[in-house]
């Protein structure tokens, strides 16, 4: 497959990505906002700069007559200015997809136009300023409807592959770098706000998609431990950041026809490798200050996989 | 050719006022000078159907203006979703606009067609055997049929392939020719376009679309498929490719997808099972074309280029482009990778060549042209100057070696300042331009603020010349929406119709019991 097309898959599946976690995000602060209100002394300041430093954003400028986090919300869902808006993103996506229209098949770039167009219709992004709910949804669901159509009718080769990189390269940094932030909460927690931190961690595990996931494993309230365990090294979960590290490496072999053992390429060692520290993780280190630094550990090896990948396949 | 429309034009020909039709959405439907391409025939009750329109105009005469706007929005709908549109880019914010599709089809019946087929036919052999003899023994010019400074001087002729052989002696394989109707409804050819046209994605689009939108239409009427156009085109491609190849490789080069036809590009690969390669794709070693892939190199053996001349090649053509690829035209010259279309076709439908078209049908077929050209002066001969000069208001007068609208002078809609103009360019340079008398191009019902108003529109049919020349049945129809307007290029407020070519009635094989 020509090293262009591989590169314009990649990013198209990983904006698409980014922009399907900033809409989970957007949406979930936005409720445990509504939550908080009345618990917390200024939730909206505490959880939308959470937010923004999450997603090491600057506080946007606020337009005459705008709400604090109304401008927020629109500086992470619409504006074209911001280039990781979720917007942006859904354009640079879409624009990825576009210049390699031969190379996927006409029912992802009919998904991928259409939530586009759905996201620039006037009546979504107007209603955004009441609830952001509808926009993140649709985007949510945009995504879903174009990874399945991409499922079903693409075929499962090379293309495919890089995909899946794209994907879950971006899904596991998120899941990280989501967990980094709010280390600070993990080491704050008091038994005496038991309710609030069940939210807050609550709000962590649905900002991972992983609220009912996990409930159903621990039935019991959200606990911060158990939360980071099951995010980073559950097998079955889709957004663990270790099932994403084993879809990364099931990708590679498939893309270089080589088994993980057998491949001296230093991408397929990296990833190897993180992902042999996320299966055999001991539970102390998931403690305080060693957590810390594994995590930001782990940011940097996925942060060097994404150019190892450019340079193994010349993407560009 | 085609008396009975000569006999129905003739009573409305001149200035007489126009006659209109007055039922249902027809209702003000204005017929003018021009050839319109539903009614024809005048009853007492005013102007009736076409006998190959009749089944259509019943059906529409039934649609109200609500289920009409419903059906042309979802047509707009469908071209938005599947992103069939062209692109204008200002600035950082891409605008995309779809190319709207009127709903109501236009329809060709089999005589008419085969007419057209055999024209196009002739008309492609003619050229391919004009560049074939240009670009080595130049017999035309020897034997004087046409001028050969008109085509040694020529912006398009490329010296440099002169005594270059390209595969199977075909210079042009891909060919769209715009085609336009008179008054009395005899079809002219206005210009061949021999280097890259475009447009043929808009044809398949829109036969989707209307299947999807208005399937009832094509109960009354058998119209002949035109989805095999990418699979001919293919067979094309396969049959250029360099002998050495027995398993060869094609690949479609596009400019990239800041190009206008960009996303015909895509759907022309996608459909043809090819690579859709830009000039950074590709690489020549050893006079040898590959591409880059993830894994390593892969050898090429056919492109089909949709980059002009001068950009396909820094080292021989432009040297500021960007889109092509260097060593690419002595891979060809060597013979490693064939091109479609060859290299110097520009010269074939430049329009100082058009005016001896007929002659060359004449002088390599020795056949008389069965599709004409439009009337054209040449003002370098001076009775025709001397016309062109006293009738400027009236004519369209074109610049040649230049392509689309560039260097044109409609005459009806010129100012005195813009004659004036061309009056002391073609005074000092006559050859540079030729002058057509202006057209009305034939008129069709058209869809327009919830009514049905005559537009006037051409055609573009899709010619392919490999092993043999296939014109796809069908073609672009183009239709200027603005009330009057003589334009229909897209960038001008032009549409488009899906294009029907009736199956020939054959008598039905025996009773099934």
């Amino acid at each position: 497959m020509l090293s262009r097309v591989a590169d314009a898959l990649f990013w198209m599946s990983r904006y698409l990505e980014r922009a399907d976690h900033l809409a989970r995000a957007v949406d979930v602060t936005f409720q445990l906002d509504l939550d908080l209100h009345g618990v917390l002394a200024n939730p909206v300041e505490l959880e939308w700069n959470a937010l923004l430093s999450l997603l090491r954003q600057p506080p946007p400028q606020i337009r005459d007559g705008e709400h604090p986090v109304g401008a927020v919300q629109r500086w992470l869902l619409l504006d074209m200015a911001n280039p990781g808006s979720v917007m942006s993103c859904v354009n640079r996506s879409r624009n990825n997809a576009r210049s390699i229209r031969g190379s996927i098949s006409p029912p992802m770039w009919r998904e991928l136009n259409k939530l586009y167009w759905r996201l620039s219709d006037a009546g979504l992004p107007a209603r955004v300023a009441e609830s952001p709910h509808d926009f993140c949804e649709e985007t949510q669901i945009g995504v879903l409807l174009f990874h399945g159509v991409c499922e079903a009718t693409l075929m499962h080769d090379e293309g495919w592959h890089f995909i899946q990189l794209g994907r879950h390269l971006e899904r596991a940094e998120k899941v990280l770098r989501i967990l980094d932030s709010k280390f600070g909460l993990l080491e704050r927690s008091d038994a005496a706000d038991l309710p609030i931190n069940n939210l807050q961690w609550g709000a962590v595990l649905k900002n991972c998609a992983a609220y009912e996931a996990y409930q159903r494993l621990y039935i019991s309230r959200v606990e911060p431990e158990r939360v980071v365990e099951f995010l980073l090294t559950n097998p079955d979960f889709p957004h663990s950041v270790r099932f994403c590290l084993s879809r990364i490496q099931q990708s590679l072999t498939e893309i270089s026809g080589r088994l993980p053992d057998r491949c001296d390429d230093e991408v397929v060692r990296t990833v190897g490798r993180l992902l042999s520290d996320l299966v055999y993780l001991e539970g102390e280190a998931l403690d305080g200050e060693r957590l810390h630094s594994f995590l930001g550990n782990a940011l940097t090896r996925c942060a060097r996989i994404g150019s190892l990948l450019q340079q193994q396949y010349a993407l560009q | 050719m085609m008396s009975h429309q000569l006999a129905a034009a003739a009573p409305r020909s001149g200035t007489e006022c126009a006659l209109s039709v007055q039922e249902g959405l027809f209702a003000g439907y204005e017929l003018g000078a021009a050839y319109d391409e539903m009614f024809g025939a005048i009853h007492a009750d005013g102007p009736a159907a076409r006998p190959h329109y009749q089944p259509l105009h019943e059906r529409l005469l039934q649609t109200t203006a609500e289920d009409f706007r419903r059906r042309k929005a979802m047509t707009d709908l469908s071209m938005r979703q599947d992103g069939v549109g062209f692109t204008v880019y200002r600035a950082e914010e891409g605008i995309e606009r779809v190319w709207p599709m009127d709903p109501v089809p236009r329809i060709i019946p089999a005589s008419e067609w085969r007419q057209v087929e055999a024209g196009l036919t002739q008309r492609i052999n003619a050229l391919n055997l004009f560049l074939w003899d240009v670009y080595h023994e130049q017999h035309i010019l020897r034997d004087g049929v046409v001028p050969a400074g008109r085509v040694l001087q020529g912006a398009f002729f490329r010296r440099e392939f002169v005594g270059v052989n390209v595969p199977r002696r075909i210079y042009i394989h891909i060919c769209g020719t715009d085609l336009i109707r008179a008054a009395d409804g005899e079809y002219l050819v206005l210009e061949d376009n021999a280097r890259t046209p475009s447009g043929v994605s808009y044809m398949l689009q829109n036969r989707q679309v209307i299947k999807r939108v208005f399937p009832s239409l094509f109960n009354d009427y058998d119209v002949l498929p035109n989805d095999d156009y990418p699979a001919a085109l293919l067979d094309v491609l396969q049959y250029i490719a360099p002998e050495s190849a027995s398993q060869p490789t094609a690949v479609l080069l596009s400019p990239g997808m800041y190009n206008s036809a960009y996303f015909e590009h895509s759907f022309l690969a996608q459909r043809m099972g090819i690579e859709l390669v830009e000039g950074r794709d590709l690489l020549v070693d050893g006079n040898r074309v590959f591409m880059r892939t993830t894994r390593g190199r892969q050898r090429v053996d056919v492109i089909y280029r949709r980059i002009d001349d001068d950009f396909l090649d820094p080292l021989t053509f432009r040297p500021d482009s960007a889109l092509g690829v260097p060593g690419l035209v002595n891979a060809y010259r060597a013979g490693t990778v064939a091109l479609a279309n060859s290299i110097g076709t520009g010269i074939a439908d430049d329009k100082g060549i058009y005016p001896f078209v007929p002659d060359m049908i004449r002088y390599y077929l020795k056949q008389e042209p069965l599709l004409n050209n439009v009337e054209t002066f040449r003002p370098e001969i001076p009775a025709h100057r001397s016309h062109v000069l006293e009738n400027l208001e009236k004519l369209v007068v074109k610049r040649v070696n230049e392509s689309g609208g560039y260097g044109m002078l409609v005459g009806p809609a010129s100012t005195k300042e813009q004659r004036d103009e061309f009056r002391r360019m073609i005074q000092a340079n006559p050859r540079d331009f030729i002058a057509q008398p202006t057209i009305q191009l034939s008129t069709h019902p058209t869809f327009v603020d919830g009514r049905f108003e005559g537009r006037h529109l051409d055609l573009r049919p899709f010619v392919l010349c490999g092993e043999r020349v296939t014109v796809t049945p069908g073609g672009l129809t183009r239709v200027a929406l603005p009330k009057g307007s003589l334009v229909v290029n897209s960038s001008q407020g032009g549409g488009s119709k899906d294009t029907w070519i009736l199956a020939d009635r054959t008598p039905p094989g025996p009773p099934t019991p």
